[in-house]
């Protein structure tokens, strides 16, 4: 086999959805692309996630870079086409309830207005009753967000990735990345299928991305990789209407167009990277099974039939890092702590930003790589 | 805190029931849990029950009695039974997560032993969805259970259990109408030279011999037939397939039972991530073990068919073997006794390869050559809908959940994975080994929402 020609612009490492948003935006922008994925597109969490695509509840720093995003989720259809079909808009409540969690409302509500944002708003209980006819356990009241929803993960990331090979840029899979070396303003990348050559290099490559910037050269990003799990049952008749978190406590909830429920909410096993592999230990999503129960009762006996898990890698302060790295040609966009999916559009168009030299599109402050 | 034992046991067949027997002499604290109400696995099906009125059965032979005596000996075994759970997750530090009636439970165990024995090989044919088609297995349980069985059904496959099941079908009064064997009408020479170790298990070479002899001599038999096909609109109607002078035949009939041996059931074994190794003699996956059938992951051992099909006389030896090897590393036993048990089951072994060889699958059983027979039956797809999606750049089992969703249904791949596998390394000219098989997670039996929401880690057990 011949060795493809080596000399590219942009290598993104990584077939996530930032790695394959990256691509796509760059690639529409005229720019040579290159994506090189270990295992396949979507392998990892960009495919396996629990697709919410929520700005409900966002770090406030994140809110400019979470609103960006949605804009993008509003019109995907003139981005990838029919996949954007596989995007289920609806509305996303976050209920509370108890005292903790209505305290913790309540903060987030002055928070958000003394930040200046409206897109989240507060429904008192008996409005949350009728949103949910039904819920079966009383509510202090929720948060709402019209439009956010929820979407098929994979299909998603397919089609950034076939948009950008529509733009001109190539995608190898199988092709892991060994080495990472910045030699007279030229990167080398050290790979299962020979060297490239690239004048930038965005380093999307997920839970795995702070050893290889550790190694190119980078100062040691404290991430920590682990396998949130999701839990999906049988098929029941349609009863959920919109995507459910709890205040203060661990589930996030759905029901498919399927009839199935998803079922998860943060908790995480441990993540084997050298392996490619994370835990799933059932017995953990006790309590997130035990909040859906409670709150619709309907979900009780429906069957779980599987259970998965899927690699993350976390930052302490649960924000991504997202800029220039320390050496010249290297950008970074990784470290989403189990809520990135949403963020990979947006994410896809700022690090198409940073390496044109364009301004980026919103602030970045909070996600410097050297915020450590 | 969670309840301890010293040995907890999954699956209450010939290998569970004699490791648990042999455990209570070494006073293991023994723990036995089985999804059906009773002992007896597959091959013992209902033997408690049966052994009341052993004269109305007379369909079922002295090799279904012997199990009795097994049975008999577990219910006086210190071993605890507990019938009708389900086992849905074992982790690495040896905890085991059941469902009972509705409730779900954990024990915490030093050593494991897993004997949930063996499956059915799916065997996509055409029209092998449609209602009144029925594996073999699944016809013979009933007859073992209800003494339920049907006139006129048509048999269609080969294997050991095949024959042994028409056999029975015929001893309890039923009247076939045709047995369609696939497998070869006179034995090749390979077949000839593998009956030399076979000798070892004489009474085994002969019986199956005598068997077949029976049922060959029938004249609703038709030997070494190609191409069958099951034919119907909403129900089976009729079966056709080409007979051995190449003549195309069709016998109308609504009842079919299918059967194309049977392959250790993994499911249990793969999600708790134990090593497993293709065999390419019996055409499926196999966990690693050791000579004792310790697994991958200490104190996880494995005995009876879920270690490779032998049937039950090596089950019961397995079974002994593990326990003698799990009681030496708690210093409770001697090694020259195991080695004994080693070569007793080593034996047991002796007809296997005649068996594998003789009996193996025919291709188009392995892989229907019709485009439109359904594969994936959680999901409904056909075996069209799956080229297509391996046609898009699939190079594997779990890449290909996302690209049509095969296998993501709630039988987690048992009637599928092997059929996708070979489909996947004949798009690509690869052996099945590289290919490899699904992913499988726990739960590997469906749980409700709620007997998870109530799992508690310290009831008494
Ligand atoms: C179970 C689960 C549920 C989640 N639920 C949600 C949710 O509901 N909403 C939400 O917004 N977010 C959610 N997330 C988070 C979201 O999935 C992730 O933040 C996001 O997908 C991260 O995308 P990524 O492209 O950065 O990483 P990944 O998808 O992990 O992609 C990184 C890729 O880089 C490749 N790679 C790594 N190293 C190399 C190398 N050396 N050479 C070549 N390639 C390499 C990997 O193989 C991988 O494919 C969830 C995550 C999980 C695991």
């Amino acid at each position: 086999m011949m060795i493809p020609s080596n000399r590219n612009k942009v290598i993104v490492i990584g077939g996530g959805i930032h790695g394959c948003a990256t691509a796509y935006f760059l690639a529409k922008r005229g720019q040579t692309v290159t994506v090189v994925e270990k295992d396949h597109i979507a392998r990892h969490a960009s495919g396996v996630n629990a697709g919410g695509v929520r700005t409900l509840g966002r770090d406030l720093a994140e809110i400019p870079l979470s609103l960006a995003s949605m804009d993008l989720w509003k019109k995907l259809h003139s981005e990838i086409g029919v996949y954007a079909q596989a995007f289920h808009p609806s509305f996303y409540l976050k209920v509370a309830i108890d005292e903790e969690g209505y305290a913790l409302g309540s903060a987030r509500a002055e928070a958000l207005k003394h930040a200046g944002y409206n897109h989240e708003f507060w429904l008192d209980a008996s409005d949350v009753q009728d949103r949910l006819p039904k819920l079966t356990t009383p509510t202090y009241g929720g948060f709402l967000v019209e439009g956010d929803g929820w979407a098929r993960p994979w299909l998603i990331v397919r089609g950034f990735a076939q948009g950008a090979r529509q733009y001109g840029a190539e995608i190898i899979e199988k092709c892991n990345v060994f080495g990472l070396e910045l030699r007279q303003n030229c990167w080398y990348l050290k790979t299962d299928k020979g060297v490239f050559e690239a004048d930038y290099v965005v380093n999307c490559a997920g839970a795995w991305a702070a050893d290889l910037a550790f190694q190119s050269g980078e100062p040691k990003a404290p991430l920590s990789a682990y396998a949130p799990m999701l839990a999906v049952t049988e098929s029941k008749p349609p009863i959920l209407p919109a995507v459910i978190g709890v205040l203060g406590h661990t589930l996030s909830l759905k029901q498919l167009d399927t009839g199935q429920f998803v079922i998860g909410g943060g908790v995480r096993a441990s993540a084997n990277l050298s392996e490619n592999s994370g835990e799933v230990v059932l017995p953990e999503l006790r309590e997130s099974m035990q909040l859906a129960a409670r709150l619709f009762s309907d979900i009780s006996n429906a069957q779980i039939i599987r259970c998965w898990s899927g690699i993350e890698g976390y930052m302490p302060d649960n924000l991504p890092i997202i800029g220039h790295g320390k050496q010249p040609g290297l950008i970074h966009g990784f470290g989403f702590s189990a809520h990135g999916f949403q963020l990979g559009p947006a994410v896809g168009e700022v690090l198409a930003d940073l390496v044109m030299g364009q301004q980026p599109r919103v602030p970045l402050d909070a996600f410097r790589p050297d915020r450590f | 805190m969670k309840t301890n034992f010293d040995l907890v046991i999954i699956g209450a067949g010939p290998a569970g029931m004699s490791a648990a027997i042999h455990a209570s002499k070494f006073d293991m604290k023994t723990l036995v849990l089985d999804d059906q109400f009773a002992v007896g696995g597959q091959v013992y099906r209902h033997i408690l029950q049966n052994n009341n009125n052993r004269t109305d059965l007379p369909f079922l032979d002295e090799d279904y009695w012997s199990g009795h005596n097994l049975a008999h000996e577990f219910s006086c075994s210190s071993a605890q039974l507990r019938p009708e759970s389900r086992v849905w997750q074992i982790t690495k530090n040896k905890e085991v997560f059941f469902t009972q009636k509705g409730k779900a439970h954990c024990v915490q165990a030093k050593a494991i032993l897993i004997a949930t024995g063996a499956m059915e090989r799916p065997m996509p044919v055409k029209g092998w969805t449609l209602p009144g088609v029925m594996s073999v297995g699944a016809a013979q349980i009933l007859l073992k259970t209800a003494q339920s069985g049907t006139d006129g059904a048509v048999f269609a496959g080969s294997g050991p259990l095949f024959y042994l099941a028409i056999q029975q079908y015929l001893r309890a009064g039923f009247e076939i109408k045709a047995v369609i064997d696939t497998s070869p009408k006179k034995i090749p020479l390979m077949g000839y030279i593998l009956t030399i170790p076979a000798l070892l298990q004489p009474n085994l070479l002969f019986k199956g011999a005598r068997w077949r002899a029976e049922i060959r001599k029938k004249p609703f038999y038709f030997s070494e037939v190609k191409s069958v096909r099951i034919n119907g609109k909403d129900f089976a109607e009729s079966l056709c397939f080409t007979d051995v002078e190449g003549r195309k035949q069709t016998i109308s009939t609504s009842h079919i039972f299918i059967h194309q041996g049977v392959i250790p059931n993994i499911n249990l074994t793969m999600a708790t991530e134990l090593e497993h190794r293709w065999c390419g003699r019996q055409l499926c996956w196999k966990p690693k073990v050791d000579m004792f059938g310790e697994s991958s992951i200490d104190g996880i051992f494995i005995a009876g068919d879920s270690l490779g099909v032998f049937g039950a006389e090596a089950a019961v030896f397995s079974g002994k073997i593990a326990i003698q090897r799990i009681a030496a590393n708690a210093k409770r036993s001697a090694a020259i006794k195991t080695l004994v048990l080693c070569l007793y089951r080593w034996r047991q072994l002796a007809i296997r390869p005649f068996l594998d060889y003789l009996f193996k699958p025919p291709e188009d059983w392995l892989l229907p050559d019709d485009d439109t027979t359904v594969i994936c039956r959680c999901e409904s797809l056909s075996k069209a809908d799956i080229s297509n999606a391996i046609e898009l750049g699939v190079s594997g089992p779990n890449q290909l959940k996302s690209f049509c969703r095969a296998g993501m249904g709630r039988c987690q791949g048992r009637l599928c994975g092997l059929t996708i596998q070979k489909m996947i390394a004949n798009h690509h000219g690869q052996s099945e080994d590289k290919v490899g098989y699904f992913r499988l997670r726990p739960p590997i039996r469906p749980l409700t929402v709620l007997e998870l929401a109530t799992l508690s880690n310290d009831d008494p057990v």
